[in-house]
């Protein structure tokens, strides 16, 4: 117990210090929420327009699916937060990965709490202000019971387990391949459409739909924004819940073996 | 003069012809990087389809008028991007003292700077345009006249013009700052997102901006409502046959701005 305690102080300690090390980083912070706003801009009055003169489509109504959008927005910004997934892939390309696995601790783990750490510094500093103003102004849906809270933060931290996972483990695939341009971008496409980060699923046709509910990405950003806006309730959210945990279980599994066999991988030249 | 201009592009080209040797040396990833292009693209179409599947319309506009107006951004882009699409990468060689070297010969440092690299990258984001562009001409069964071919003509030169004359432009902020790349990921990165669809949808203060301080609505939209023969409540329907116009005069700017940008700039060293 004892241990664990150790290693879970030590774990923070690289979430103290990549909060500190984030305030260096004011610049890459201030575009990365410009181009966060654009985009809120941008998916709002898209969906202002598809809805034009009309109440409700799929028996979603517009107040509805803006309120997805916000939250939905919000989330992506703080997941923009973490390190991204070319720097991982530099750092086997570049051979730096070494440096991180000779030292006596878990570099996935570590990773998780560093990217906690400047995720907590982005959030206190530029989301958590920005968007309570354009939750103030706009007066979108939000949980109404303190229980909604609570699943909707469970969920949020669910899903983004589920991002974290799977985006490190395609990052350690550069393990095998040098080169992954176009499998990369099939990826990134799945992510975005299955997570229904920019479309609910809602508005998906059937068998998408079918196809969405039984991939992992969905638990990244649709549950938790269903869950805010009330979209999700009752047995169905305690489904959904026990299916993104299903897939935080199995993604951490799949993350493991690539990780283990990652390590048998590496050559040391001159050794 | 003639003369001189004969020796640019013949400089040029041998400085291209190197450019592209180079990046054929890694086959699997010039092939990759092309597939890549033409992924994310479709990516976006299908995403496209999947908004509109439950709606039907955006503002009056069907799936395939969306997507030939994506086509026509992406056409003209794609262009742009063999030329320029390294300028957003000015940043690095200031900071890294490579950009010296580019004022020390006897060619002008734009042309030259230009000439590093001919980004054969891009023929998947044409490969994808080209397509697309066909498949929606003839799912629209568009049917155009002479006319409506130059006004595409127009579209597709300004519009590679306009583009280009952003990346110049965005570059230039490396020599007073020494950042371009972010700047270009932060600004142009969601404004090119923005245009895939109709300007009316937004409110008139971006329509406006988005025609008379950064025109990219001279890349894709206005020609569109020519080329699709629609109505826009605020812009006359010619405009859409000026892009040609508005890409050189932009492209100009963005040239005289950048060269102001060599003449003030001093090396990191100093």
């Amino acid at each position: 117990m004892a241990g664990l305690c150790g290693k879970l102080r030590m774990y923070l300690e690289f979430s103290r210090i990549s909060f500190q090390r984030a305030a260096a980083y004011r610049f890459e912070a201030w575009m990365r929420l410009f181009s966060n706003v654009v985009f809120l801009f941008m998916w709002g009055f898209i969906w202002y327009g598809l809805y034009m003169d009309r109440d409700s489509v799929s028996g979603v109504t517009f107040q509805s699916v803006f309120s997805y959008v916000l939250i939905s927005q919000m989330l992506q910004g703080i997941h923009s937060a973490g390190t991204p997934l070319w720097e991982i892939q530099e750092k086997v390309r570049s051979g730096d990965i070494v440096t991180e696995i000779i030292r006596p601790y878990d570099y996935p783990t570590r990773l998780l709490f560093a990217d906690l750490g400047s995720i907590a510094f982005y959030f206190l500093t530029a989301i958590f202000p920005l968007y309570s103003v354009i939750f103030l102004i706009f007066r979108p849906l939000i949980p109404t019971s303190p229980e909604q809270w609570f699943l909707f933060f469970l969920s949020v931290v669910l899903g983004y387990l589920i991002r974290y996972f799977i985006e490190l483990t395609f990052g350690l695939f550069t393990f095998w391949l040098i080169e992954t341009g176009g499998v990369e971008d099939i990826f990134y496409f799945a992510i975005s459409l299955f997570s229904g980060a920019t479309i609910p699923l809602w508005f998906f046709p059937g068998w998408l739909n079918t196809l969405a509910r039984y991939l992992p990405f969905q638990g990244i950003y649709f549950v938790p924004n269903a869950i805010f806006v009330g979209e999700l309730g009752g047995t169905e959210l305690f489904s959904a819940l026990t299916v993104q945990l299903f897939w935080v279980a199995v993604s951490f599994l799949i993350l493991r073996f690539v990780w283990y066999k990652a390590g048998k991988k590496i050559v040391g030249q001159g050794g | 003069m003639a003369r001189s201009i004969y020796n640019a592009l013949r400089i040029y080209w041998y400085m291209v012809e190197a450019s592209i040797r180079a990046q054929m040396q890694y086959s699997y990833a010039f092939i990759m990087n092309i597939l890549g292009w033409m992924m994310h693209y479709t990516g976006m179409a299908i995403t496209m389809w999947v908004l509109l599947y439950s709606f039907q319309a955006l503002n009056g506009w069907v799936y395939w008028e969306l997507i030939f107006l994506f086509a026509l951004s992406v056409l003209s882009w794609s262009i742009c991007t063999i030329f320029f699409f390294h300028f957003r990468k000015l940043d690095v060689h200031i900071v890294q003292g490579t950009f010296d070297r580019f004022l020390v010969r006897p060619i002008s440092p734009f042309f030259h700077f230009m000439a590093l690299k001919f980004d054969v990258g891009a023929l998947g984001q044409l490969f994808f345009s080209i397509g697309a562009f066909i498949l929606a001409y003839i799912k629209l069964s568009l049917h155009w006249s002479w006319a409506e071919w130059l006004v595409f003509l127009g579209a597709v030169i300004g519009g590679t013009l306009i583009q280009g004359g952003m990346l110049v432009l965005i570059s230039t902020i490396a020599f007073y700052t020494t950042r371009s790349e972010r700047v270009f990921w932060v600004l142009i990165f969601p404004f090119r997102n923005l245009i895939n669809y109709p300007l009316t949808i937004f409110p008139k203060a971006m329509q406006m901006f988005i025609t008379f301080v950064l025109p990219f609505a001279f890349v894709n939209y206005l020609p569109a409502l020519i080329l699709l023969d629609k109505a826009d409540p605020v812009f006359p329907g010619f405009w859409g046959s000026l892009s040609i116009f508005v890409g050189i005069l932009f492209f100009w700017f963005s040239y005289r701005v950048w060269q102001k940008g060599v003449d003030r700039y001093n090396s990191t060293g100093s």
